[in-house]
């Protein structure tokens, strides 16, 4: 097979039908900045999940018998529980938090609002037990096997909360990856059409292929590679979209939130670990397209 | 070096066969006229012998190879083996006439040093030897109709099948290219020719095929045009 006259068969043909290709690459790019967003939302939605739930405990409220009568966890049924919840497997520490050390830290989170202290008694907050588990997802067995024990309250995860939180954030990554795939869709349909109006246009020199015994694939490799060009080139802009958003938006209307690392910063590694996957995708889209087009409706 | 065995087509739109029970045979290095009225079966008994279409019932054999029993992937060989010229000629108007005859080459992968020194002699043969980077809508029409069989040629197929090829041309103008297919046929290969012209057929005097209604209803060895109907 002679590369050079195949090339040059690609580079004709993008030519040719230069308005289609353009449509094409844009389409193409549209749908693949799409997707690459929803991946990126995806990274920085698990880093966060792995952040904030590194940060979360389970706490093990303690009764008001306890909370008010051992400031130091040294009662039996204190370090009873103490001892059982360290020798768990899965846990990898427990700190014992006093009634006062509650109230001083309470004091220091609402140091702002001055009326809440002055309602607010030691007698008000429980002693805990604040567990840090090797895996949030053990709570419930911890929940289950301490609920109810002498000296306990109650059983609570913070993590719950969290898990409302990222129920709404895997929302927004869907609704991303939905938007996606109805551009991809659009996508795929303008690169089946682009091919079979390129296919059309040359249907002389597609014609002479056949008649003098050109094979099957030297006939098709041109369209072929036409689509995987447009792939690859809507891919790159795609990337490069990218690369925009990230340092004409994401980097400006999120910079307080990634100050306050409530939001992992968004880097360029992100984008160039994402960008293969989008070339790959684009590529292999493009020539199944393109395959499946060529073999429906072009005949050879 | 082509043969029909009781070979029948039938199309879904139409309820007539377009080729019904036919039985022919052409030797190698023959030359043979198709003749028949419009819609007698020619065209249809070409596009057979270059397994565009599959028969019916029956066998087609081109070149040593069954063609009706040839899979997908063989069918290159088929046509490779085979040359084929047509009424409209089917040049690419934005290459020149030796790009044209290259390109039916380049497509079968033939290495660069043999198309540059095969593509100059096959134009000679043809007669265009000073008309190679011309643009084919710079040439007569007969002169385009050269370089088709240029084209056709210049992979020296065994067999050349020509399907109204002075259709579009005046009568002495179709004289030179009857001249050269015959020059054609005089290297060995075998051609084999679907006309309307009643000139062409009855000063060339050679083999004739007519075809009406599907059916072969003469075959002479040395047959004009008109007779036997």
């Amino acid at each position: 097979m002679r590369a050079s006259f195949v090339f040059g068969e690609v580079a004709t043909g993008l030519r040719r039908n230069v308005t289609m290709t353009v449509a094409m690459i844009l389409t193409t790019a549209i749908s693949l900045g799409l997707l690459g967003g929803g991946l990126l939302v995806v990274r920085t939605i698990d880093r966060m999940e792995q952040d904030y739930y590194q940060r979360v405990e389970t706490v093990v409220y303690l009764s008001a018998d306890i909370s008010a009568n051992d400031p130091n966890c040294t009662s039996s049924t204190c370090a009873t529980l103490r001892g059982q919840l360290e020798s768990t497997p899965g846990v990898q520490s427990v700190i014992f938090e006093s009634r006062q050390a509650a109230f001083a830290r309470f004091q220091r989170i609402f140091q702002g609002q001055p009326e809440l202290l002055q309602l607010a008694r030691p007698e008000a907050l429980p002693a805990s037990l604040r567990v840090q588990l090797a895996d949030p997802a053990r709570f419930p067995s911890i929940a289950k096997a301490f609920t109810g024990r002498p000296g306990v309250d109650r059983v609570t995860d913070q993590g719950e909360y969290l898990r409302q939180l990222f129920r709404a954030l895997n929302g927004l990554r869907n609704a991303t990856f939905v938007v996606a795939l109805i551009q991809a869709l659009a996508a795929l349909l303008l690169i089946s059409n682009t091919i079979q109006l390129s296919a059309f246009t040359r249907r002389t020199e597609v014609g002479v292929m056949r008649l003098t015994g050109a094979s099957r694939w030297y006939t098709q490799l041109p369209f072929l590679l036409e689509a995987v060009v447009a792939g690859v080139v809507g891919a790159v802009l795609a990337i490069v979209g990218l690369v925009i958003g990230k340092v004409a938006f994401v980097d400006r209307v999120l910079a307080g939130v990634f100050e306050a690392a409530i939001v992992p910063r968004l880097g360029y590694a992100d984008i160039f670990s994402v960008a293969p996957i989008l070339i790959v995708v684009g590529a292999v889209v493009a020539a199944l397209t393109g395959y499946l087009t060529l073999r429906l409706y072009v005949r050879i | 070096m082509i043969r029909l065995e009781h070979v029948s087509k039938s199309y879904r739109t139409s309820t007539r066969p377009a080729l019904d029970d036919v039985t022919v045979e052409v030797e190698k290095g023959e030359f043979a006229f198709l003749i028949g009225p419009s819609g007698s079966g020619k065209s249809t008994l070409l596009r057979l012998l270059l397994r565009e279409e599959l028969p019916s019932k029956g066998d087609v054999y081109v070149a040593d190879l069954n063609v009706s029993k040839l899979s997908q992937r063989r069918i290159p060989q088929l046509r490779q083996r085979v040359g084929c010229v047509f009424q409209d000629f089917r040049l690419l108007g934005n290459k020149t006439v030796s790009e044209n005859v290259a390109f039916a080459l380049e497509v079968i992968g033939k290495p660069r040093h043999t198309i540059r020194k095969v593509v100059p002699e096959v134009l000679e043969l043809v007669g265009l030897e000073g008309k190679a980077d011309r643009m084919p809508h710079e040439l007569s029409g007969g002169e385009q109709q050269r370089v088709a069989i240029a084209r056709a040629f210049v992979n020296r197929p065994l067999v050349l099948l020509a399907d109204e090829p002075t259709g579009n041309l005046d009568r002495d103008i179709s004289h030179e290219i009857m001249l050269l297919l015959e020059r054609i046929n005089r290297t060995g290969t075998t051609v084999l020719m679907a006309t309307h012209d009643h000139a062409i057929v009855d000063s060339m005097r050679r083999r004739v095929v007519e075809l009406h209604l599907g059916q072969v209803v003469r075959d002479e060895s040395r047959g004009v045009y008109g007779v036997g109907r």
